[in-house]
């Protein structure tokens, strides 16, 4: 059992974090600190459930995942599976090793030429299914067994949505790269 | 494709994250010293996963920690909480 008492000794060093991945989520900075300060009230109520000693950070994230699934899910559109397709493995880096005359380092070197904003929007643009355990794994640094628990899903499902969100955020950036004309190839 | 370029692509996510058997490491680790292609997409990919971690944040505006700290000692002068 938590103490109420230190909840926000425990748990304010998260808010940047919680903030961060309910930007991803919400897209919006407004709607994300609404979802934040949502998550923080829930969390502060329920903190005599909470067992003391296990992992706090991801607790706090489920109660963030579940806040932001309840307010904004119903708005979301999902995109059907074969709208995705199916996509080659390794895709960005096989499909910067197709330009004609890439060196090894060319490609390591269109990795420094994005930018913040063009690994956010990729982010953003996933759908949710493959977006949240993207966020997750890549971003906040969860493990596949944290994921599972934080998303209430199999590890199963964890890892294939994880691989194929992978996979389409590399399409999106493979799209960001083409727009801006670093893929070595005038468009 | 050899096998073992097959099973090192299978399992580059699994590697990466840590999230792989000792065998498979210790497979993947002997394949990756001997096979420069998949040496360099395994590389590809690691800085990748760093490049997505390190870009794709934001910090909060400076005032949330305040607001939460606020909501938090309104909620317990809140007869109905």
């Amino acid at each position: 059992m938590a103490d109420q008492a230190t909840f926000e000794a425990d748990a304010m060093q998260y808010a940047p974090q919680l903030y961060s991945a309910a930007l991803r989520m919400t897209r919006n900075p407004a709607d994300a600190e609404d979802v934040v300060q949502e998550t923080f009230l829930k969390a502060y109520r329920a903190y005599s459930t909470f067992e003391a000693g296990t992992n706090l950070k991801a607790w706090l994230y489920r109660i963030l995942t579940n806040t932001y699934i309840n307010k904004y899910r119903k708005q979301q559109r999902r995109p059907s599976e074969v709208e995705l397709g199916e996509l080659q493995d390794l895709y960005l880096y096989k499909r910067l090793g197709e330009q004609s005359g890439a060196t090894q380092s060319a490609e390591q070197d269109v990795l420094d030429e994005f930018v913040d904003s063009d690994v956010k929007q990729a982010l953003e643009s996933l759908p949710e299914h493959f977006r949240m355990p993207v966020l997750l794994a890549d971003v906040e640094g969860f493990s596949y067994k944290e994921i599972a628990e934080i998303l209430d899903i199999p590890i199963g499902t964890v890892m294939s949505r994880l691989h194929r969100g992978r996979k389409a955020l590399q399409k999106k950036l493979w799209n960001v790269a083409e727009e801006r004309g670093l893929t070595g190839q005038a468009s | 494709m050899s096998r073992g370029c097959q099973h090192a692509v299978e399992y580059v996510y699994h590697y990466l994250d840590e999230e792989i058997t000792w065998s498979r490491k210790v497979r993947i680790r002997w394949h990756l010293k001997r096979c420069d292609p998949c040496d360099g997409a395994f590389d590809f990919e690691h800085r990748l996963k760093t490049m997505i971690r390190d870009k794709g944040r934001d910090e909060p505006p400076p005032e949330l920690f305040d607001r939460l700290r606020a909501l938090l000692q309104e909620d317990d002068t809140d007869p109905n909480a």
